[in-house]
C-alpha cells in the first residue's frame, strides 16, 4: 500500500495512504525506507475486520474522509534524517556486558547475548570468502538498506556463528535479496518464519545436524545460522517488532534444516536444492517462509500405499487460509513442505515410488471440499474480496479450470497448483516413523534457492579452522 | 572503558535511498481527479464508495478512477501494477491518489 503511494508521489501526485489505526506506526517506519519519511496517512479507526457495515461507514465518514482531505491538500513539512554511522566506524567501546546493553538499547539485538562485532572477529569471517567486503548483494526493504558482505560478517559474528559458516550466510542473504522471495513481506501480520534448507557436502563439512533433533536448537551451525537470519532481518532489512514487524504473534527463528543426503542417494531421490534446479551434490540453501508446522506422529505402514494417506491428510488438515496463495491472492504459489524421516522415505521408496511419484500421489489425494476452500478465502476470512465461489472464479479465469469442474460444493479440489508444489525433504531421526509438515506463506516468502560459493582455499581454511 | 573493552562496529548499513520531497499538495479537491489504488484487502471495496460519496458531496466536479483500472497492488502482479502506475496517472490525468489498505 505504501509502496504504491511512493510510486505515485514520485510520479508527482499527492497521496493519502489508508491505514487501520493500529498500523499508523508501521506506516511511518516503512515510509522512511521508501525515501518519503513523511508519506501522509489517513486513519481508519479500529480494525475493519470486526466492524459492521454501518460502523465502518460511520468511522470512515467521521475520521478517514477528513484525513484524506488533509493528506491531499495541506502542506507537509520537509523531513531530514539523522546521519548513520559508516560500516567500519567504531560505535561503542566497552566490556562484554556494556556492549550487550548498548546493542539492546539500540534494538540491534534479539535479547540474547551477542558476540561483540569487533573488526578482528569480522576479519576472521571475511577470510572465508573471496568477495569484496563492500560488495552490495541487494537492497532490503522495508528499510531499504544495503546487504553487503561486510554486514553479513558483522551479524554472523553477533549471532555466534563460526567464521567458516560465512559462505552459507552469504548464500542465505543472496536468497533473501532475491525479489522472488519477497523479503519486504516479512513483517506481515501472520508472522511467518523462514526455514533455511541446506544441501550439499558442506553440511557434513561444517557439522550440521541432520539426524535426530534436526529442527532442535543445540547444534551450533543449525542454530546460529537460524539466529543470524533473524538478526539480519532486524538490523539490515529493518524488521523490528512494534515497528515494521507487525506479526500478531510471531515466532522464534527456525534452526537450519540440513537434509540427510546419504539416505537420499541410497533411495535415488533428488534433494530440495536439486528440485529447485541446483546441480547434483551442489552446496545450496533454499529459503521459504512458513506460517506454521506440526509433527505427523507415528506413521504406520510397511508400504507407500499405507503411509501416504496419513501424510496427505496432514497436508490438508494443516492448510487453512493459506489456500489464498493457490487461488485468490496468487495462483498456484502455495508450496507446503513435508519432511520425511529417513525410515519413512525408505519405506515409500521401497514400494517403487520416486519423489515425483509421491508428489503426484499427494496432488491427487491431498484435496479438500470446495466449500471449505471457499470459506478460507472469503467466508471465515475476507482475504479475497467479492465473496465469489470457486466456480465463479474459475469461469472468470481467476482460478484454474479444475476448481470449476462441477457445482457440487463437496467436490474435492487440490490445495496446490501442481504436484511439484509439494516440497519434500528427508531429515530427522533415521529410525523413527515421524514426519513433519510446514504450512507455507505463498508469495510472501516464496521458495528461493542459491548455491553456496566457497573460497578458493576452502579445504585448507577448514583444516586451519578445525 | 575497562581493560577488556570491545570496540564494536554498527550492525546496520547505509540506506540505499535518499529522502525525497513529497509531491506538491493540491489547493483544493474541487474539479480534481482522484485514483484509488488498492491491495484488494481489508474492505477497500467498501471504503472507497463511502469516500467517493463524501468527497463528491463536498467538492463539486470531482472525478474518480476506480481500483479495477490499476489492478491489485499486493499479490503476484504487484511489481507489474506498480511499474504501470505512473503511465496510468499521466494518461488518465489523475491529480491525486488514495492508496489502501494498511491493516
Amino acid at each position: 500500500m505504501l509502496r504504491a503511494s511512493a510510486v505515485a508521489e514520485l510520479a508527482g501526485v499527492p497521496t493519502a495512504s489508508l491505514c487501520c489505526e493500529g498500523f499508523v506506526g508501521q506506516a511511518r517506519s516503512t515510509s522512511e525506507g521508501l525515501g518519503f519519511p513523511n508519506l501522509q496517512v489517513a486513519r481508519v479507526p479500529g480494525h475493519v475486520d470486526v466492524q459492521s457495515a454501518d460502523d465502518l461507514r460511520a468511522n470512515v465518514l467521521a475520521v478517514t474522509v477528513g484525513d484524506v482531505i488533509r493528506c491531499l491538500t495541506e502542506p507537509v513539512a520537509a523531513v531530514t534524517l539523522g546521519r548513520d554511522p559508516g560500516p567500519r566506524e567504531i560505535v561503542f567501546s566497552g566490556s562484554f556486558e556494556e556492549v550487550n546493553r548498548f546493542f539492546l538499547e539500540n534494538r540491534w539485538s534479539d535479547g540474547l547475548p551477542i558476540v561483540p562485532p569487533t573488526t578482528e572477529k569480522i576479519a576472521e569471517f571475511l577470510a572465508f570468502t573471496d568477495r569484496d567486503p563492500d560488495e552490495v548483494l541487494g537492497r532490503l526493504l522495508p528499510d531499504n538498506r544495503e546487504a553487503t558482505i561486510w554486514n553479513i560478517a558483522v551479524n554472523g559474528v553477533m549471532a555466534g556463528c563460526r567464521p567458516e559458516y560465512m559462505p552459507v550466510l552469504i548464500a542465505a542473504v543472496e536468497a533473501m535479496a532475491d525479489p522472488v522471495y519477497g523479503v519486504e513481506h516479512s513483517g506481515n501480520t501472520p508472522g511467518a518464519e523462514t526455514l533455511i534448507v541446506l544441501n550439499g557436502p558442506i553440511a557434513r563439512d561444517l557439522g550440521f545436524n541432520y539426524e535426530q533433533g534436526a529442527l532442535r536448537d543445540g547444534f551450533q551451525p543449525n542454530t546460529t545460522i537460524g539466529r543470524f537470519w533473524r538478526l539480519y532481518l532486524r538490523n539490515v532489512a529493518g524488521f523490528l517488532p512494534h515497528h515494521n514487524d507487525k506479526g500478531t504473534f510471531g515466532g522464534t527463528w527456525r534452526v537450519v534444516l540440513a537434509e540427510n543426503e546419504e539416505v537420499l542417494r541410497r533411495i535415488g531421490w533428488p534433494t530440495v536444492a536439486g528440485d529447485m534446479g541446483a546441480p547434483e551434490r551442489a552446496n545450496a540453501v533454499t529459503i521459504s517462509r512458513f506460517t506454521g508446522s506440526n509433527v505427523v506422529a507415528s506413521v504406520f505402514g510397511d508400504t507407500a500405499e499405507k503411509c501416504l494417506p496419513y501424510l496427505a491428510d496432514a497436508l490438508v488438515s494443516h492448510t487453512t487460509w493459506e489456500v489464498i496463495f493457490t487461488v485468490g491472492m496468487s495462483t498456484g504459489m502455495y508450496r507446503p513442505m513435508l519432511i520425511l524421516s529417513p525410515v519413512i522415505a525408505e519405506t515409500i521408496a521401497k514400494s517403487g515410488m520416486s519423489k515425483a511419484d509421491v508428489q503426484r500421489w499427494l496432488f491427487d489425494h491431498a484435496r479438500m471440499p470446495a466449500e471449505r476452500f471457499e470459506r478460507y478465502i472469503s467466508g471465515w476470512t475476507n482475504l479475497i474480496p467479492g465473496k465469489r465461489s470457486l466456480l465463479e472464479l474459475s469461469r472468470l479465469g481467476k482460478a484454474p479450470r479444475a476448481y470449476g469442474a462441477s457445482i457440487d460444493p463437496q467436490r474435492l479440489v487440490p490445495i496446490v497448483g501442481k504436484p511439484e508444489d509439494f516440497v519434500i525433504a528427508v531429515s530427522g531421526d533415521p529410525l523413527r516413523s515421524n514426519c513433519y509438515v510446514l504450512v507455507h506463506n505463498g508469495i510472501l516468502g516464496f521458495p528461493t534457492m542459491k548455491q553456496v560459493t566457497l573460497p578458493a582455499d576452502w579445504q585448507d581454511q577448514l583444516v586451519r579452522a578445525s | 572503558m575497562t581493560s577488556n573493552a570491545y570496540q564494536v562496529v554498527w550492525p546496520r548499513s547505509a540506506k540505499s535511498v535518499s529522502v525525497r520531497p513529497l509531491a506538491p499538495r493540491l489547493d483544493s479537491l474541487e474539479g480534481r481527479t482522484i485514483g484509488f489504488v488498492w491491495d484488494y484487502l481489508f474492505r477497500g471495496d467498501e471504503i472507497w464508495p463511502v469516500l467517493k460519496e463524501a468527497l463528491a458531496a463536498r467538492f463539486p466536479g470531482m472525478r474518480f478512477v476506480d481500483y479495477e483500472t490499476f489492478g491489485s497492488t499486493h499479490g503476484e502482479a504487484e511489481h507489474q501494477v506498480l511499474d504501470g502506475m505512473p503511465k496510468l496517472i499521466g494518461e488518465l490525468k489523475i491529480d491525486a491518489v488514495v492508496s489502501g489498505m494498511g491493516c
